[in-house]
């Protein structure tokens, strides 16, 4: 009896070493947690599939600013800093990159595999909306994830820094860079066959935001600068008519909802309004791949009404 | 034997500026060329573990001892510049992490560098107080130049001009001191960091517009034309970067054509150090790779050859002190032979006398030897600066 109490504490004993050493070896893992800043959120999203639980994926910038026209503080700075991976979207989507002190070696410029397709925007105009004041779009178009190849093309840069970091982890990142890329090709696949019906269809969109999509899936699209919750002034108004002349648009695409007053302006005019949201921040629901796949579905109303 | 020092003592101190002047000079002799052997000492050991912990520097064809000098102990004289370009080439490779540094410029005697925060984690440099640089216009100073400048975290430093009559030539950039650096006994300590972007800016490559003169160009916003607005808007030659106009703040032209000084490459690998170093053999080619350890050991061992003159020096002249120290002792002798006398006459034996003589001897030598280690211990601080004095300047 006496040697049987005695083997029943020495297993307790066993038995809670082990548990501790299993909690402590959890925490160290935890530690190990890689810290990745993206600059937009399909970066982001980018980040979170393929990093898994093994990642912290921060987007630091607010959830009611673009973070194209975002400018950190000296707080998120020095939070980016710590980061063990910065990825950048590129395409000088970043201007406050001039602006603030980074780690170079931990900078990722996810676009940089097509650098030399980039399309650069000549004769913008300087517009604002919001609290991130005046703004242009001159310069190099950066929304190019919306072209679901180059979109690929920027996983791929955030799997390859990955490995690069945690090589251990090639494997996993690899398999979920596959799953990844599948469901970006199946995106750009339903694109493809949408357009494919009516490849010269005038389309007219709100903002300068949709060059890739356009060259990508070859659309005859003309823009405005418009904000979807700003009425444009009477010569804006002008500026479209004189478009719509020469381009018979019957669809605008817009980055978010639009204030109805505008949308019923249009309808006067003849033009619907669907949208198609680049999804540059954090969707209130779902994630990236579910914002793409409602916007095929809202384009595919443009092309199969 | 206790009565002969005390004898001796009392003797000394009686001559006490014969036995100052002996002690003196004693002590000089032998204290010189240990001195000199410690500044050395400090130097090899200063420079070495420097160029140890660099396994490659490149930069522009040329004196590769000024190269190293210039980007690893921030030596004064300018050293010519490399283009940005060459840094991208070195990543592109994927064989080494290149971390350039731009240090053209010098903030009131002190060195200013212009680095990438990779730099101060190569380095292991954190702050011991505040924080690194975050916005263009920070700096962050070594813990010797914040001690001599007296400023710390939230001060604000003004970088020196490029050249006071040149009207259309850069303006000093006021910096704000955002951190001072933990001590790391290197020539960081006496190093002003600034971003490499900063750099660029005092190097008159970026600039603020004023963004009041582009507002009211703007008469039809939020719908003016971009290009009316930039024309009216008039150039502004900040000297203060504030997180009011840190936005209107850019660069013109390709930052890959921009300046540095040279670039820290680290390689992954042996064989990556290997084939680095192949893409440099062309000696026409406007860059070089060196080695610092071995561009520091054959400055060290020029300087260990003067070392060696200077011994050989200080050998004859300790020769020739030793000799005249036995002269006066010999004249004293003479000197005091009716002491010495007097002391035989007391009744003492000849071997008493002797026995004073030499306590006198080696009172003079403990004395000269206390006097030496003295001296020696008071300059342990200043061999650094001596050796970086000496060798640097």
């Amino acid at each position: 009896m006496q040697k049987l109490r005695i083997l029943f504490y020495v297993y307790t004993l066993l038995v809670s070493l082990v548990a501790a050493s299993s909690a402590w070896g959890a925490s160290a893992i935890g530690e190990q947690k890689l810290k990745i800043v993206a600059s937009n959120y399909p970066l982001a999203y980018f980040a979170e599939r393929l990093a898994g639980p093994r990642a912290t994926v921060t987007l630091p910038a607010p959830a009611s600013v673009d973070p194209a026209y975002w400018q950190p503080d000296a707080k998120a700075v020095g939070a980016m800093q710590k980061a063990d991976l910065i990825l950048l979207n590129g395409a000088d989507y970043e201007k406050w990159l001039a602006h603030v002190a980074l780690p170079r070696l931990k900078l990722i410029d996810t676009s940089a595999t097509f650098r030399d397709r980039y399309i650069r925007i000549e004769n913008a105009v300087v517009h604002s909306h919001g609290p991130a004041g005046q703004h242009s779009h001159e310069g190099i178009a950066f929304t190019t994830w919306i072209d679901f190849d180059q979109a690929a093309q920027q996983a791929a840069a955030v799997a390859n820094a990955l490995i690069a970091k945690r090589p251990e982890l090639k494997a996993l990142t690899l398999d979920a860079l596959q799953m990844l890329q599948q469901d970006l090709a199946e995106l750009d696949e339903e694109i493809r066959r949408i357009t494919a019906a009516k490849p010269s269809l005038p389309l007219m969109a709100s903002h300068p935001v949709y060059q890739y999509l356009a060259r990508r899936y070859s659309l005859n699209l003309k823009s405005v600068h418009w904000e979807p919750g700003e009425m444009p002034p009477a010569q804006e108004w002008a500026e479209l008519d004189k478009t719509l002349a020469g381009h018979p648009a019957k669809v605008m695409l817009w980055e978010s909802e639009p204030d109805t007053q505008v949308v019923e302006k249009l309808k006067a005019k003849g033009i619907a309004s669907k949208v198609f949201d680049p999804c540059a921040n954090r969707p209130d629901t779902g994630d990236f791949l579910t914002v793409m796949q409602q916007n095929i579905k809202n384009l595919k109303l443009v092309f199969h009404p | 034997m206790r009565h002969d020092f005390y004898l001796a003592w009392r003797y000394l101190r009686h001559h006490r500026t014969r036995t100052l002047i002996l002690i003196l000079c004693l002590s000089l002799i032998a204290s010189l060329p240990l001195c000199l052997h410690r500044v050395l000492d400090a130097g090899e050991y200063w420079m070495t573990k420097r160029a140890e912990a660099t396994p490659l520097l490149i930069g522009a064809r040329g004196s590769a001892v000024d190269l190293t000098l210039g980007a690893l102990y921030f030596a004064e004289g300018e050293v010519p510049a490399i283009s940005m370009r060459e840094a991208d080439r070195v990543a592109a490779t994927g064989w080494a992490d290149p971390l350039p540094v731009y240090a053209r410029f010098r903030v009131r005697g002190l060195p200013l560098v212009g680095v990438t925060l990779d730099y101060f984690d190569f380095r292991k440099l954190n702050p011991a107080q505040g924080e690194l640089p975050a916005l263009l216009g920070d700096c962050v100073l070594g813990a010797d130049a914040a001690e001599r400048l007296s400023l710390g975290p939230g001060d604000t430093l003004a970088s020196a001009s490029g050249n006071a009559f040149d009207l259309a030539g850069t303006y000093p950039l006021k910096l704000h001191v955002t951190g001072v650096l933990a001590k790391s006994h290197a020539p960081d300590d006496q190093a002003v960091f600034v971003d490499l972007q900063t750099a660029w800016v005092i190097d008159g490559l970026g600039h603020g517009h004023a963004e009041a003169q582009a507002a009211a160009s703007a008469p039809d916003a939020p719908f003016g034309p971009a290009t009316v607005r930039r024309a009216d808007a008039g150039l502004l030659t900040y000297t203060e970067i504030t997180p009011e106009n840190l936005s209107s703040f850019h660069f013109h032209g390709d930052p890959a054509t921009y300046p540095i000084s040279a670039i820290i490459a680290l390689p992954h690998d042996v064989r990556s150090a290997t084939l680095l170093r192949g893409r440099y053999l062309d000696d026409s080619a406007g860059t070089a790779i060196v080695r610092p350890l071995e561009v520091t050991r054959g400055l060290l061992q020029n300087i260990f050859r003067v070392g060696a003159l200077f011994d050989g020096i200080l050998v004859l002249v300790g020769g020739a002190a030793l000799v005249l120290f036995s002269l006066v002792f010999a004249l004293s002798l003479r000197l005091r032979q009716r002491e010495i006398e007097t002391i035989y006459l007391l009744g003492c034996a000849r071997l008493t006398v002797a026995r004073l003589l030499l306590a006198e001897i080696l009172l003079i030598v403990l004395l000269s030897g206390a006097v030496c280690a003295a001296v020696l211990y008071a300059s342990r601080p200043f061999a650094s600066e001596l050796a970086r004095f000496f060798i640097l300047s």
